[in-house]
């Protein structure tokens, strides 16, 4: 392999070399490889010291041509080459010799960022591909189902996506539309941290993004801000709506509200508890549960709710008065315009 | 692919799913054999033996920098045969006597010469204070059984001879060899054991090439799979036995895995793959020698290849194995 090494390295980037070298790393990705197995490939094709550093993901990996890790390493060097994990990213794998840029050696550095790329998508399970505010027009032909698939394929490949992970689109209430690899279609994870009130779209094949996106913007609409007179989740996935996603389609800011939200309104209006009674009371399993949640005697949530049913005009107490109850909650939040200061059809 | 027709195993066993390679070791093994070619083949012998001639390290390699003294001794061959030449790579500025590694290169009993491979037994000697003897031996199909297991234990018994010479202490001389070079040593602590030979203080066995008969699972597992597999095998042993291959007759000094009894011999160490034609002979191997009351270190490196210890070196597992040779050897040498 010593020898191999140096003749790759020395060689020009013909066919033969170019070709080993995305065999290599094809094979590493295809056995699962891990990120060290990435890094000392790459030292080792190179034939010169590789290192992985993601600050961000507290990564760093450093690897001899010898294939043995040494993490300490010292500062970068200015004229070494170096590749981003993602287009418009900050560098994030190094190979320790100055350029000239090109050859087999550039070949390297790109496989082993997009294998790494690989590798933390999978492990990390959900990975922004970009910075968003560094490709915005990206992920604007991204989710434009209008735009030309050839335009949305290369789009795609410029925010790292590849063709064979899922991804989604998110849509954040405050900021530009996301767009993330998904490892796993079931794989959802805690309320999206990062992007604040949001509706996540389900994750679909790249091409299919746009679908993604409406539905993720259908979601946004039954966030709530989570104060007291606006009570609800921060956090929607439009794959959990099931049937009330319907409702959004009947439901527009410009319709004249039905009795029941005007009932609702009436009585949020009328008492600065009634927002969160009602919210919890339509979302909790049990009454009990409900006044343990808002800290209240189960006695005194018995008592504001007597006031909240004649403010609404029917009883929240049994089955289909709390589902009129969860309808009227849904309805009046769809009212209101959500729609994302954002790109987009 | 080759059938043994010797064997008498059904061949339904072929039907045994391969053992998955390491992601390093099977990246690295794309580019191995897409350089190699059909070298492994075996099917130009002579072709394949210029092509690793012109590889052969120089005397000024082997002496890094200074690290060692190099000589090729000749030395009287087995009776009635030709001379043989040994190579002597010293420690330079180390006081004598050392212990010595005695090798006995690889290449399936047709290739290969006493230089080959001996990057490894070097790293070993400068790291442990030991003398490297590599022994050329006569090669098959040109010369068959038992020239090449005799000129080895010749070259053995003679660097016994000349210890005071070379600075070896006789007492401490470890055999080792890696593939066909494995098999021989394994067959020359047998000798050495039955002919009241050299004491040997161990035996370092790499992947050794033991059963000429071809047809474990592992065999017909990872037919036509990595490197060195079933039907090189099958070539190789051939070479070396001819028609008489895989038969009732053959020789334990031909194939240790033949021979019956395994007491007695030094305490051994051996390596394989997982994913090799040899893994269940040198499994099988290790087994009978503790069976047998002997002592032996065995390690299955999971997911490798025929030699990836020497053909991929900087791979994670590959690095693995040669810490576990050299600790294994470090131990033998401070007991």
């Amino acid at each position: 392999m010593k020898e191999l090494v140096g003749r790759l390295a020395a060689l020009d980037p013909d066919a033969g070399a170019a070709l080993q070298v995305i065999a290599y790393f094809d094979r590493l990705v295809e056995g699962r490889a891990g990120l060290e197995s990435l890094v000392r490939g790459a030292a080792v094709l190179a034939g010169c010291p590789a290192r992985l550093v993601d600050e961000e993901r507290g990564i760093r990996i450093r690897v001899g041509t010898d294939g043995v890790r040494r993490d300490e390493g010292g500062l970068v060097g200015s004229g070494w080459m170096s590749a981003p994990l993602v287009a418009g990213a900050a560098p994030a794998v190094w190979l320790e010799c100055d350029g000239p840029p090109g050859g087999v050696r550039a070949m390297v550095l790109e496989r082993t960022a997009a294998a790494v790329r690989d590798v933390l998508e999978r492990t990390r399970g959900r990975t922004p591909v970009a910075d968003p505010a560094a490709d915005p027009a990206s992920v604007e032909v991204l989710l434009d189902a209008r735009a030309p698939e050839h335009d949305r394929w290369r789009a795609a490949g410029r925010l790292g996506l590849r063709q064979t992970a899922p991804a989604r689109a998110v849509a954040p209430w405050d900021g530009p539309p996301v767009v993330e690899a998904v490892t796993s279609p079931v794989a959802r994870g805690p309320a999206a941290p990062g992007y604040g009130r949001a509706g996540v779209g389900p994750a679909v094949p790249v091409l299919e993004l746009p679908s993604s996106w409406a539905a993720a913007r259908t979601a946004l609409r039954f966030t709530a801000a989570g104060t007291e007179q606006d009570p609800g989740p921060g956090t929607v996935y439009a794959e959990e709506l099931g049937g009330l996603a319907l409702l959004a389609e009947a439901v527009g800011p410009a319709d004249e509200p039905i009795p029941d939200v005007r009932a609702l309104e009436r009585a949020i209006a009328s008492a600065p508890w009634a927002a969160v009674t009602l919210h919890t009371v339509a979302c909790a399993t049990s009454l009990r549960a409900a006044a343990a949640e808002l800290h209240l005697h189960h006695s005194t949530l018995q008592d504001r709710l007597a006031q909240a049913e004649h403010w609404l005009g029917w009883p929240v107490h049994e089955a289909h008065g709390r589902l009129r109850l969860q309808l009227a909650l849904m309805v009046w939040r769809l009212h209101r315009d959500q729609r994302p200061r954002s790109t987009g059809p | 692919m080759t059938t043994t027709a010797s064997s008498g195993a059904p061949d339904d066993r072929t039907s045994l799913p391969p053992v998955p390679f390491d992601p390093e070791l099977s990246a690295a093994l794309d580019v191995l054999t897409g350089q190699l070619g059909d070298t492994l083949a075996l099917d130009d012998i002579p072709g394949v033996r210029r092509a690793s001639l012109a590889q052969r390290p120089s005397d000024e390699t082997l002496r890094r920098d200074g690290a060692f003294e190099v000589e090729e001794r000749t030395v009287p061959g087995p009776p009635g045969e030709p001379d043989i030449s040994l190579l002597v790579c010293r420690p330079a500025g180390v006081p004598s006597p050392l212990p010595a590694l005695y090798c006995v290169h690889g290449g399936g009993m047709v290739i290969g010469d006493n230089r080959t491979g001996i990057d490894s037994a070097l790293d070993w000697a400068a790291e442990l204070g030991a003398v490297v003897v590599s022994v050329e031996y006569r090669l098959a199909p040109e010369h068959p059984h038992p020239a090449p297991v005799e000129d080895v234990y010749t070259g053995l018994v003679r660097t016994v001879e000349l210890a005071g010479e070379l600075g070896i202490d006789p007492a401490r001389i470890v055999i080792t060899g890696g593939s066909a070079g494995g098999g021989l040593a394994a067959a020359t602590a047998l000798l050495a054991r039955d002919r009241g030979g050299p004491a040997l203080l161990g035996q370092l066995l790499m992947c050794p090439m033991l059963d000429d008969r071809n047809d474990t699972p592992s065999s017909l597992q990872m037919a036509g799979l990595g490197m060195w597999d079933r039907t090189a095998n099958h070539k190789g042993w051939t070479a070396l036995l001819g028609g008489a291959r895989g038969g009732p007759d053959v020789s334990p000094y031909a194939a240790p895995a033949r021979a019956e009894d395994l007491s007695g011999l030094p305490p051994a160490f051996i390596d394989v793959g997982s994913a090799e034609t040899f893994r269940d002979e040198d499994v099988a191997y290790a087994a009978r020698l503790w069976q047998a009351g002997g002592r032996a270190e065995l390690h299955v490196w999971p997911g490798g290849f025929h030699g990836f210890d020497v053909m991929a070196p900087q791979s994670a597992i590959a690095r693995d194995a040669r810490a576990a040779q050299l600790n294994w050897l470090r131990r033998l040498l401070a007991s």
